[in-house]
């Protein structure tokens, strides 16, 4: 080849640690975030109620989690598929995956709500629901064998622990080659990335089930875990590309992400957006064809009072604009483009949750599922909240660690990674 | 090297130039040719490696593809071309309602318009690629040079087109050799034999013509008679082992195929035909063995005939009527009780109240609605309270055939309602029946009473209104007789003044 290998720098290099202007966000995040988060509360409490307040919550947290979700599924497959393009911008991700620990305690308000009201954020949760809908008793006890609080607890615990194992062991796995250089580390994580993907699939499908979709208990899709996942990977890409822009930005690993990395993401945030519209137009295909009262249900409910045009909406603003926009190669061999797209994805990815979610809240508005503006502002808040929170806990990793695996094998070879 | 460049020269004479290669040992001596050749401002050019090699397109200034949007294109008409074709065929060529949904419904169209926009795509991709690749072509002129093959092996080349606006043949011989090339060489017209050899053709022609029999021998068949029945190609599932109804077998002794009833066993709807028939079967086997074996075909020919001769002595005892003979079972198989009362009135009123009415009086809705429209074809449902209907007169196993099969213009329903609530509805009618004719000492003692209060309540406001009306008509009939006498008197007092 033409080129010269590119000099892969020390891995004590300034260029790997994180900032100093990002370090000291830290703390004014933190504060930041969690007077947000109270904020965005207390509108959705105060102004509308304990369940609008509890879905905003929730809206906010699902929001977190399919970043951090994503990011852990992102770790795992590019040691699964052995990927050698991915290693200088892994390390953004690996972090991100670490604010599952915060998660795992910002989940304790949703869990307090099964125990302390009925029917407060899950419906099923009151005792009365079956009786209040006319449903067939027969059924509702098959249904509450699955959902009732100690059980959901108890599954909560095993998502955590599942999530929360596999993050930590790729984390330490991949902070530790850092410090020895062993090719041996990689080896290990490659071995593990298998079985990982496969526990991790499992889990954040059921926890998809379990958190989202028993919002309306009594409505069933077996491709929701999915639909969920593919706006979680697709807001994950477009999370990296943003994260890596403003990490060069401010100083650090100029020359390790170049315009290769983001024409990659770019092409890769491009296919999820098809990836998401393939998921929920297959999803809704299917219960429209079938047209069963029970699956309608859910649907039918956000084309009512407002959801029916947000949900137009989506289709235009989650998909085909965005897919217009990635479509060139023009668009996705500048940095800034790509990760103006990805902003916008990140925020419309957002919509996306709360289309999921806030309907199911406003029931106790005058009008059923109408669009209940204080629900989306609080939700707003709240997922804004959340996210400084967890963008300071995450730069607090960062800067005991590094934000490029300095050590990594082939790093060398991603840094000289080109794909024209 | 000299011999060569003679060798060139005289053939070029004759031969047409299409441009000229430059050979390179390396990739990047490769490279900084294509710089030169790019910096020297020729743009029909090309290079050769046996990899991909990053950044050669920028190198020798080659534009980016105009591939991409071919491909939109396509894509963008299969979208269109799914959507028309599904509109027009669905929504208005021939409409056609599938589960209820509009004839145009977009859901449903959108798999097809997707699955277009795939197929036109990689349509697009293939064939413009070929397009832009000037596709398909047998022989690309630079193959003539035998040197040229180490391209896929080891060896990098340059190629300048003949048609370049620049391209003059000794100033880019002078480029080429300014950027280090050992082998400079003039592409020359490919002029290896292109005629097909003769005995090619000759086979080809012979195995049309034989391919051409099969066909003649099809439509020879189609057009003529013939003795032997069809030849079967395919035999799918046109010869079954199986036996058909009145086939001989030599399985068996009596040669029948079909198989009569094993003795004993009851064929699945035929348990206890007496509950199922409302007809005392044993009995009827002796009076009239044929219809009852007609009615039961489960009876054993032999049995039957034994009987047929016990019996025609028997029958010295006289039916209950001269028209129907059949021995009905007189008392309902079910056990009464005030469960199965409650599911006949429930089935009476839904299958029988439509016409008998609610409490059997034969004027239900159905014959309400067909005297108002004077319907001359309508034969009034018989009400159920009439003496020939109870169950002296009536037995309850005619009751339940007449539920089962129908009677008059009456359809059966059997097959609408199971035996089981056939014979509740029997319970029911007979609990209607009786209801009409209760007498006080039938009534409960707990009743009695509300019974007896109501009697007197009714026997009271009957005859007030009796009285009521008296006194009316008296009333009307002083009124009119003050009135006569005022007539007279009015009469009487315009006489004189006339």
């Amino acid at each position: 080849m033409s080129h010269a290998r590119p000099v892969v720098k020390p891995a004590d290099d300034p260029a790997f640690k994180l900032p100093a202007s990002l370090s000291a966000m830290t703390l004014p995040l933190l504060g930041g975030g969690l007077l947000l988060l109270i904020a965005g509360w207390a509108i959705g409490n105060f102004m509308g109620n304990a369940r609008v307040a509890m879905s905003a919550y929730l809206a906010a947290f699902i929001y977190c989690l399919t970043l951090a979700t994503g990011s852990l599924f992102f770790v795992l497959i590019q040691h699964l598929v052995r990927a050698g393009w991915s290693t200088v911008i892994r390390r953004i991700a690996e972090l991100v995956m670490m604010m599952l620990f915060p998660l795992a305690i910002l989940f304790l308000p949703i869990l307090m709500t099964l125990f302390m009201g009925e029917g407060t954020l899950f419906r099923w949760d009151d005792p009365n629901y079956a009786s209040a809908n006319h449903l067939p008793m027969d059924a509702w006890t098959e249904k509450s064998r699955w959902l009732n609080q100690s059980w959901f607890t108890i599954r909560a615990v095993i998502y955590f622990a599942v999530w929360l194992g596999l993050a930590l062991y790729f984390f330490r796995g991949s902070t530790q080659q850092d410090e020895t250089g062993e090719r041996a580390m990689t080896d290990r994580l490659q071995y593990w990335s298998g079985p990982a993907t496969m526990a991790f699939c499992g889990v954040t499908s059921f926890a998809a089930f379990d958190w989202v979709m028993s919002l309306s208990p009594m409505w069933f899709s077996t491709m929701f875990g999915v639909y969920l996942f593919a706006g979680s990977v697709l807001a994950t890409h477009s999370m990296l590309a943003v994260a890596a822009y403003k990490l060069q930005k401010s100083g650090a690993m100029r020359d390790e992400v170049t315009t290769e990395h983001y024409h990659d993401l770019g092409k890769l945030i491009f296919g999820f957006l098809l990836f998401w519209m393939y998921i929920s137009y297959s999803q809704y295909m299917l219960i429209w064809y079938g047209n069963i009262p029970e699956e309608t249900e859910w649907i039918y409910h956000r084309q009512l009072g407002g959801w029916g045009m947000w949900t137009v909406l989506l289709i235009f603003f989650h998909w085909l604009l965005p897919f217009l926009g990635l479509m060139s190669m023009y668009v996705r061999r500048r940095p800034k483009m790509v990760v103006f797209w990805a902003a916008y994805v990140l925020l419309v990815h957002f919509a996306d949750i709360t289309w999921i979610i806030m309907p199911e809240a406003s029931e106790a508005s005058a009008l059923p599922y109408a669009v209940n503006w204080i629900g989306i502002l609080s939700a707003f808040m709240c997922m804004v909240g959340m996210m400084s929170l967890l963008t300071g806990l995450v730069l607090k990793v960062a800067g005991d660690t590094r934000v490029i695996a300095a050590r990594d094998p082939r790093l060398a070879e991603s840094m000289a990674f080109e794909n024209v | 090297m000299k011999t060569s460049t003679e060798i060139t020269m005289s053939e070029s004479k004759d031969k047409k130039i299409h441009g000229i290669v430059a050979e390179y040992a390396t990739v990047d001596s490769l490279m900084a040719a294509c710089r030169k050749v790019r910096d020297a401002g020729y743009t029909k050019t090309d290079a050769f490696a046996p990899f991909a090699v990053h950044g050669i397109d920028k190198a020798l200034g080659i534009k980016p593809t105009k591939l991409p949007w071919i491909v939109l294109c396509c894509g963008l008409t299969g979208t269109a071309t799914g959507l028309l074709m599904q509109i027009w065929m669905n929504g208005i060529d021939y409409p056609y309602i599938i589960s209820g949904k509009p004839f145009i419904s977009l859901p449903a169209f959108i798999p097809v318009a997707f699955e277009l926009t795939i197929l036109f795509a990689s349509f697009g991709a293939f064939f413009g690629m070929w397009a832009l690749n000037g596709l398909p072509k047998f022989s690309n002129p630079v193959f003539t040079d035998p040197r040229f093959d180490r391209v896929t092996d080891d060896r990098f080349f340059v190629y300048i087109d003949s048609t370049d606006e620049k391209y003059n043949q000794s100033s880019v011989e002078k480029l080429f050799g300014e950027t280090g090339s050992e082998y400079i060489q003039s592409v020359l017209e490919d002029d290896s034999p292109k005629k097909v050899p003769k005995f090619m053709i000759t086979t080809w022609i012979v195995v049309m013509a034989l391919s051409v029999i099969p066909l003649l021998v099809v439509l020879r068949m189609r057009v003529t008679n013939s003795p032997l029945p069809r030849f079967h190609v395919f035999y799918d599932m046109d010869f079954s082992p199986s036996k058909d109804a009145q086939q001989n077998t030599t399985l068996f002794a009596d040669a029948r195929a079909m198989r009569p009833n094993v003795p004993g066993t009851v064929a699945r709807g035929q348990m206890d035909l007496n509950f199922q028939t409302g007809i005392d079967i044993d009995a009827l086997a002796k009076i009239d063995g044929p219809r009852a074996a007609m009615l039961v075909r489960a009876l054993d020919d032999a049995d039957l005939a034994e009987e047929d001769e016990a019996v025609n002595e028997e029958t010295a005892k006289p039916a209950a009527s001269v028209m129907d003979t059949t021995p009905w079972l007189s008392e309902n198989p079910r056990e009464i009780s005030l469960e199965l009362v409650e599911k006949g009135q429930q089935q009476f009123g839904i299958y029988c109240s439509v016409c008998h009415g609610m409490n059997g009086s034969g004027n239900g809705l159905v014959n309400r609605r067909a005297q108002k429209l004077l319907s001359a074809t309508w034969i009034p449902p018989s009400s159920l309270h009439q003496q020939s209907l109870y169950a002296e007169n009536y037995p309850d196993g005619k009751l339940f055939n007449t539920i089962s099969n129908g009677i008059r213009k009456m359809p059966g329903y059997a097959s609408q309602i199971k035996v089981e609530d056939r014979w509740a509805i029997v319970a029911y009618v007979r609990a209607l029946q009786s209801s009409q004719n209760a007498s006080m000492d039938q009534v409960p003692a707990s009743e009695k009473k509300r019974i007896e209060k109501l009697k007197t309540q009714v026997d009271k406001k009957l005859k007030e209104q009796a009285e009521a009306e008296k006194k009316a008509a008296d009333e009307a009939a002083a009124k009119a007789k003050e009135a006569e006498k005022e007539d007279a008197e009015a009469a009487a007092a315009k006489t004189p003044s006339a």
